[in-house]
């Protein structure tokens, strides 16, 4: 099985080289893939040199990173798919070798990583309560917001990603309900920039319509409660008439 | 000629239509990934085959009916997987593999891939924006395939009259008209005014130069 490695980007030039020779070394890693969000530094140029494949992600207005890794997925050759955060300073290719390890021996259809320190603010004060009231089932992960994942890449192509920051509770939800083998592995310890809070509101948002969205589709809330309560809050994009979740 | 069409979105929509007023005669078939869009575009393109297909499907179909196919057009709304299936489309020997991108700042990235027909539906913004707003310079059409750039020039003051005045006597890769301020036409730059436009379109070597002059 051959893995490809997925960087989304934007202006991290000075993360990139290392980012792509470390994913080089793992062992399976056929192909590495740096989809950047319109970075206005070196980012694209850097990762060409060190054989990136690169793509600018298709939808510039959208900040968040959904696209990006949705545009990682379909640009993707290899089997199995691993996304790491490319400013994880302390990686190394045993971070991707035991991300993909479950899915190559086939233990797992898709990995969730988690870290040895303590979860970020969104996941604790937003996805997890969320989750323990609509899908109690996931509550069991303890970085359910966790971006460094791995899966096989046909899974990938049967779900919807969601555009922004709920990409990654969209995913495990989604991939959960279509009946994927779903385990979550610690991969150490990461040395990583935390956002400061004022950062985090919009993600909150995006994470928090991300699961009620899905809440709605699978009928765990009265469609028509959720959608006249929700709006009085706000900015809460319930999607109700896109859909969302399936392809 | 045989079409193959990927993606059921706006650029698809378009590009369907066009296809029947260039070809109407041509044979069209649209692929797409879900069956509820299948439905919908095959009630829109009566005169097309419409089907559907997963992701990797696109790229066995290219490969197995690459002797029927004259052109293939990528106008997903994924920029990877218009990527993808152009590069299937060269590397099949299809005489035409175009795409429609979703972002222009894969244009440099789809070229360095070996794609030369790329379609930026965005690229007509600037050029209406700069016509409206009365721009100095507006690079009106630039075609790749024929090398031929069409601009226009608002003449801002006498020496750049004269320079233009000068280049298109011994210019026989470019031809002009001119608009005064108050709206008449005229294809003799003697007649030509100040305050005017002129529109000028030739070779891309010789209207580069007029651009240059322009920008001096």
């Amino acid at each position: 099985m051959e893995i490809s490695v997925i960087f989304p980007t934007k202006n991290r030039e000075y993360h990139v080289k290392r980012a792509v020779r470390t994913a080089f070394k793992a062992k399976r890693v056929h192909e590495v893939i740096v989809v950047d969000g319109g970075s206005r530094d070196r980012t694209i140029e850097l990762a060409k040199k060190e054989g990136a494949k690169v793509i600018v992600q298709s939808d510039l207005v959208y900040p968040g990173k959904g696209v990006a890794m949705r545009d990682g997925a379909y640009l993707a050759r290899g089997d199995v798919l691993v996304y790491l955060d490319v400013d994880i300073k302390n990686m190394t290719p045993e971070f991707i070798e035991k991300l993909a390890e479950p899915v190559i021996n086939g233990e797992a259809e898709f990995v969730k990583g988690c870290f040895e320190r303590a979860s970020g603010r969104v996941t604790e004060l937003v996805a997890k309560p969320l989750l323990r009231m609509f899908y109690p089932e996931l509550s069991r992960f303890k970085q359910p917001l966790s971006g460094e994942i791995a899966g096989l890449r046909k899974l990938f192509y049967k779900v919807e990603f969601e555009r922004g920051w709920g990409v990654d509770v969209g995913l495990l939800i989604d991939l959960y309900k279509l009946g994927a083998k779903i385990a979550e592995r610690d991969i150490g310890y990461k040395d990583h920039d935390m956002k400061p809070l004022h950062a985090l509101t919009d993600m909150a948002y995006e994470v928090a319509g991300a699961i009620l969205r899905r809440a709605i589709r699978d009928r765990k809330i009265d469609s028509q409660w959720a959608e006249e309560y929700l709006k009085e809050i706000g900015k809460v994009d319930l999607g109700l008439e896109s859909g969302g979740g399936f392809v | 000629m045989r079409t193959l069409l990927i993606g059921g979105g706006h650029s698809a929509y378009f590009a369907a239509n066009s296809l029947r007023e260039i070809d109407p005669q041509g044979k069209l078939i649209i692929i797409e990934f879900t069956s509820e869009k299948v439905d919908v575009l095959s009630k829109t393109f009566p005169y097309a085959e419409v089907i559907r297909q997963e992701i990797d499907g696109v790229e066995d179909y290219i490969r197995v009916n690459w002797n029927i196919l004259d052109a293939v057009i990528a106008a997903t709304e994924s920029d990877s997987l218009n990527l993808r299936y152009c590069k299937v489309a060269k590397e099949s020997t299809i005489p035409l593999a175009i795409s429609i991108i979703n972002n222009p700042l894969n244009s440099a990235i789809f070229r360095d891939e070996g794609i030369a027909h790329i379609i930026n539906p965005y690229s007509l913004i600037p050029v209406e924006l700069s016509e409206i707003l009365g721009a100095g310079i507006n690079v009106l059409f630039k075609s790749e395939k024929t090398r031929v750039l069409a601009i226009s020039i608002k003449i801002s003051n006498e020496r750049l009259l004269l320079e233009l005045m000068r280049e298109l006597s011994r210019s026989r890769d470019a031809s002009a008209i001119f608009v005064s301020p108050s709206g008449e036409i005229t294809t003799s730059i003697e007649e030509a005014s100040l305050g005017g436009i002129g529109y000028l379109i030739g070779s891309k070597e010789r209207i580069g130069k007029f651009l240059r002059i322009a920008r001096r």
